[in-house]
């Protein structure tokens, strides 16, 4: 090979892989608004995008996976907590994370009512992309899925003193040892079913036609899961036996009223 | 020195020394936030550090690169540099910028755009500096008329680095489509640009060093040029599996990502082939230990590193973990900061008479240092990644609780760190501890091409 040679193929190969790079640049433009749900691409959702950047949020936390590892991924953060919570964190985190306890919290910014609200829309938009089924397990911000994986102290003790730190602190103690039996990760179903989504799925079971117990609401059909066990079986092969459930009946007895609302509440956020 | 205006490539090392001296600095910072508490939370969260450590990194390579241009071409064009006064008012520009960008970071003062921070005029400034800084170059090639090949891939690739820059300047509305572009320049850059700088002042230095051939060695550089872009452009696909782009990205990108390594290989068997078959000896040993270095750093940060979590199947548990910043770290060291690192220590005993060719022995506990801590940083980054991997994505452990349970790897990752820069702290204080005299060459040593020292009218 002469260097003439070698110059031709430089030439012609970076040629031939930009062509084809440029060929499916313009595919992906023709793409990207139904992959995007660009027609949800509101003025909010940017003013949200703008606030995002203000923050220099990319800088700790990532985005559709990007960004820094120092702080959670974001993708989904807004579908799996809510409006509500992400308010309350944005306003002051310190209540939700003790930095003492889990070594990290995030500063308090100096963000507005506003600010947030447009930050949720663009969380929310983010959130929806089709992202070919990026992450394929959910990523908890905080949390322990399953047993064994909580003996830590960080897990035992509550973040702070709100009602869902609490009941997550209990739900991964020993006693109860609700963890022991039930995972928080979606299809991860141990001894008993896996809780993820519990908030979603419980709003469902009470409009299942089988479901007989007296539940109106999420955290009353919760609470009574928990209090009474055998009040709505979920079917599956190892959460039963002859039509009685199988968990332990003496949660209404053995633990405090504070303790159970704790517990719903945690088991209420996850979404 | 050969050429009288090729001491302003001192200055400019000068400049992305002190910059280096920082960048690890705030490095250092950023890792401790790790364990926390953080005593400083309210006063320089991480989010500072982090922007500012990344941003010094890509100002103080740049900074070299534009210093070793100005090294490389007059002595491969054999002309004094078209204008003096411009490249160094373009360094003062440049410094400018720099400066008042990371200070603009404290205040939050930030497009927010990782790896792209730098505000709008910023922005501007620096492609001002880009033309300043090609027009000076070009103008040199031009009016000696002659033109290397080595040389034309160093220009060739700055002359695209400051093309593909440009992207950055246009607002996309859409999160994934700005996402989509930021990664012409980043991933471009150092996947392409970048690349040809390192190649070309591989070739430079391994011919000045080795005695190796020019018409053999620039043969192969055109070779690897080849194999940079084969698997580089489509290659961008790898940060573009999971943005929300169409599905084809996966397997277009994991098969040209696979590619990637071939190129890094290429160019460390080149730089050890070279060594091995010259029959000359340079005095400079101290320089062919960061050449060869920074082309075996490469292959295994860049190369072998890269290839670990770039295929789709493993991305989808890595993407967004700790694995990410042990590649970057191990990467950016070998290909870009070590390859800086070899001009100055090739071009600093030119510039400064009572530094001996072959260096001190502090020169090589610098290198040894650095080398030893960055592969230390590296592994730390790795067991911490893997870790996290195995215990948040997939066993679903929370993120909080993941990063407790590896908190070990980021002790080591501090403790890596202190060594590496202990060697940087060294080769900073052996750049500025003597004055620079700038004596001129009295003879050539450039072996199988003699020069003269060529001065055409201005």
């Amino acid at each position: 090979m002469t260097r003439q040679q070698a110059r031709l193929f430089a030439i012609v190969s970076s040629t031939v892989v930009t062509i084809a790079f440029l060929a499916m640049t313009v595919d992906t433009h023709r793409q990207i608004p139904r992959l995007t749900n660009e027609d949800k691409l509101t003025p909010q959702v940017l003013a949200g995008k703008h606030v995002w950047h203000k923050f220099n949020c990319t800088n700790c936390h990532t985005l559709l996976g990007e960004g820094a590892y120092y702080a959670p991924d974001l993708t989904k953060i807004a579908i799996q907590r809510g409006p509500e919570y992400i308010r309350a964190f944005m306003h002051d985190p310190s209540r939700f994370y003790d930095e003492q306890k889990v070594r990290r919290v995030m500063p308090k910014q100096n963000i507005s009512d506003q600010e947030i609200t447009d930050l949720i829309a663009f969380l929310d938009w983010i959130g929806h992309i089709d992202t070919q089924n990026w992450p394929p397990r959910r990523i908890l911000v905080s949390g322990a899925a399953i047993p064994g994986t909580d003996t830590g102290q960080a897990a035992a003790a509550p973040a702070s003193n709100e009602p869902v730190a609490l009941g997550q602190a209990l739900f991964n103690a020993t006693p109860p040892g609700c963890s022991a039996c039930h995972s928080i990760s979606p299809g991860v179903n141990l001894v008993g079913p896996t809780l993820a989504n519990m908030g979603t799925r419980a709003a469902q079971a009470i409009k299942d036609p089988n479901y007989h117990g007296s539940a109106k609401d999420v955290e009353g059909y919760i609470r009574e899961s928990i209090v009474n066990p055998n009040a709505y079986v979920v079917p599956g092969p190892t959460f039963s036996a002859d039509g009685h459930s199988i968990m332990p009946g003496n949660f209404a007895k053995d633990l405090k009223p504070e303790q159970i609302d704790h517990l719903v509440a945690y088991l209420a956020s996850l979404k | 020195m050969k050429y009288r205006s090729q001491a302003v490539a001192y200055w400019y090392f000068a400049v992305a020394m002190g910059l280096f001296g920082l960048q690890i600095a705030f490095g250092l910072l950023a890792a401790s936030k790790y364990l926390g508490p953080d005593p400083l939370i309210n006063v320089v969260p991480f989010d500072i550090m982090k922007v500012v450590h990344t941003n010094l990194l890509i100002v103080w390579v740049l900074t070299g690169f534009m210093g070793g241009t100005y090294w490389i071409v007059p002595e491969e064009s054999r002309t004094e540099l078209y204008s003096v006064k411009l490249a160094y008012i373009q360094l003062g520009l440049w410094v400018v910028m720099g400066v008042t960008a990371i200070i603009g970071y404290f205040f939050r003062y930030t497009a927010g755009t990782k790896l792209l921070e730098q505000p709008l005029p910023h922005k501007i400034v620096i492609v001002v500096v880009m033309l300043m800084f090609l027009y000076n170059v070009a103008m040199t090639i031009r009016r000696s008329g002659r033109f290397t090949t080595t040389e034309g891939v160093l220009v060739g690739g700055l002359l695209l680095a400051a093309l593909l820059y440009l992207p950055s300047i246009i607002p996309f509305d859409n999160y994934t489509l700005a996402t989509f572009y930021r990664w012409w320049t980043i991933h471009l850059w150092v996947e392409g640009c970048w690349e040809m700088i390192q190649g070309s002042m591989l070739a430079y230095l391994l011919i000045r060093l080795t005695g190796a051939d020019r018409e053999v060695m620039e043969k192969w550089l055109y070779v690897i040029v080849g194999l940079v872009f084969i698997s580089g452009v489509i290659g961008t696909a790898h940060h573009y599996y999971w943005l929300g782009v169409p599905h084809y990205w996966l397997p277009v990108g994991g098969f040209f990502s696979a590619l990637e390594p071939a190129p890094l290989v290429a160019m460390a068997i080149y730089a050890y082939s070279a060594m091995r078959r010259s029959g000359l000896a340079h005095p400079n040993t101290l320089a062919i230990h960061w050449t060869v270095g920074s082309a075996v750093f490469t292959m295994f940060g860049a190369g072998l590193l890269g290839l670990a979590h770039t295929w789709p199947a493993v991305n989808k548990w890595t993407h967004g973990t700790l694995i990410t910043p042990m590649h970057g770290h191990a990467a950016f060291f070998g290909a870009y900061a070590m390859i800086v690192l070899a001009m100055i220590a090739y071009s600093l005993p030119q510039f400064v008479s009572e530094r001996s060719e072959p260096g001190r022995p502090s020169d090589y506990w610098a290198f040894w240092l650095q080398l030893a801590g960055m592969f230390g940083m590296t592994i730390s980054f790795a067991t911490a990644g893997i870790g996290q991997v195995y215990l948040e994505r997939i066993l679903g452990l929370g993120f909080l609780e993941t990063q407790l349970k590896i908190q070990v790897h980021f002790l080591m990752l501090l403790g890596a760190g202190t060594i590496f820069a202990t060697g940087v702290a060294i080769f900073i204080w052996n750049f500025f501890r003597h004055r620079p005299t700038f004596e001129m060459a009295a003879a050539v040593d450039e072996p199988g091409a003699p020069l003269r020292p060529v001065r055409t009218p201005a």
